[in-house]
């Protein structure tokens, strides 16, 4: 056999076997979060890289490493799940670098790692002035976490104590002018109203690119042909407009006329247009 | 425009916001929002049915401008 043959052999069973080992662990081994995934992790790529080209060797010696490692990182995953202590023992602890606004020196020197290194893992983070941070921590796999001070932070509508109305994801119901029944589903529509719709926006189904549904059930669509202007949806902005429009009318009504009673009789209903104004404009605007 | 033409153009404004609340109510995929969807179209009815009692009015005052 050619040593060129050989390698090609190896290359798709190292392939296979790191592809189904990783299937195995699953995101966990890919996001690498702990010590003991790093370093698996390169250990497993170098035994691979080792034994594909290494033809001297067996390459079953390469396989069995290679299982032995794959084995033990589930086994010390599986472990860390029970154990709190075997957890902080393998995959680490963060290590705390500013506390109450404060950098502790002691755990930087502790992590070895100089003031430089710390600001611009801050500046990664889009931090430039060490006194903005409340709370900072060096996680296990190197990366840093900071919590801004309060007054930094940015602004939420629950700073403004504004009402927000709950939206759910939007559903992608169209994709490459096909028509995905199970989103369909999860959106509570049909496909019928999926062809009502696209009618109203006057395009045919194959040709639309993507198309998804948002927690109003309006649909936005991108289409293949970047030329053609889509309408964006408007009913809700436009029904505002018109509950505006309706509550004023109310209003120069109650004034222009002159019999007392429907006078009463348009304020009261001017004011219950405005209350629902009020109540709806969370709904009807974003 | 006379007051009856301006008031029935109102009712017909109301019950357009009402249809369109209704059709919101039943395409919204959230359980609170359709709430606040059917508890307005409730409001707009109960506005739409003052209006209707009013244009009715109007049109018994002034025969002229009944149609």
């Amino acid at each position: 056999m050619p040593s060129w043959f050989d390698i090609i052999i190896r290359s798709f069973v190292f392939l296979a076997l790191l592809f189904f080992m990783t299937k195995i662990l699953g995101k966990k081994q890919i996001s690498e979060l702990s010590f003991f995934e790093y370093v698996s992790g390169i250990t497993i790529g170098s035994i691979a890289g080792e034994a594909i080209t290494g033809l001297e060797k067996n390459i079953f010696q390469g396989m069995t490493a290679i299982i032995i490692f794959s084995l033990a990182t589930l086994f010390a995953d599986i472990l860390a799940l029970k154990s709190k202590s075997f957890r902080d023992f393998i995959e680490g602890r963060g290590t705390v670098f500013i506390k109450d606004g404060k950098v502790l020196e002691e755990n930087l020197k502790k992590e070895k790692y100089s003031i430089d290194e710390l600001s611009a893992l801050l500046r990664q983070k889009d931090i430039y002035r060490v006194a903005d941070v409340e709370f900072a921590v060096l996680e296990p796999r190197g990366t840093l976490s900071a919590l801004l001070k309060k007054e930094n932070r940015p602004l939420t509508p629950k700073d403004l104590q504004m009402k927000v109305p709950i939206e759910k994801e939007p559903q992608t119901v169209i994709m490459d002018g096909n028509i995905l029944d199970e989103a369909l589903r999860s959106a509570g529509k049909s496909r019928g109203w999926l062809e009502t719709e696209l009618e109203k926006l006057q395009l045919t189904l194959d040709n639309v690119f993507i198309g998804q549904v948002d927690s109003y059930g309006e649909l936005t669509v991108d289409i293949y042909d970047d030329k053609i202007q889509v309408p964006s949806p408007t009913q809700r902005p436009l029904l505002l407009a018109s509950l505006k429009k309706a509550q004023a009318d109310l209003e120069i009504f109650s004034l222009e006329t002159e019999d007392e009673a429907s006078k009463a009789m348009y304020m009261k209903n001017a004011k219950l247009l405005q209350e629902t104004i009020d109540k709806l404009t969370p709904y009807l605007t974003s | 425009m006379t007051i009856a033409a301006s008031v029935k153009q109102c009712l017909a404004n109301m019950k357009g916001i009402e249809a369109q609340l209704s059709s919101l109510a039943l395409n919204s995929n959230d359980k609170g929002a359709q709430e606040v969807f059917h508890t307005t179209m409730e409001t707009i009815a109960s506005v739409k049915k003052d209006l209707q009692t009013r244009v009715l009015e109007l049109e018994r005052l002034e025969p002229q401008y009944k149609g």
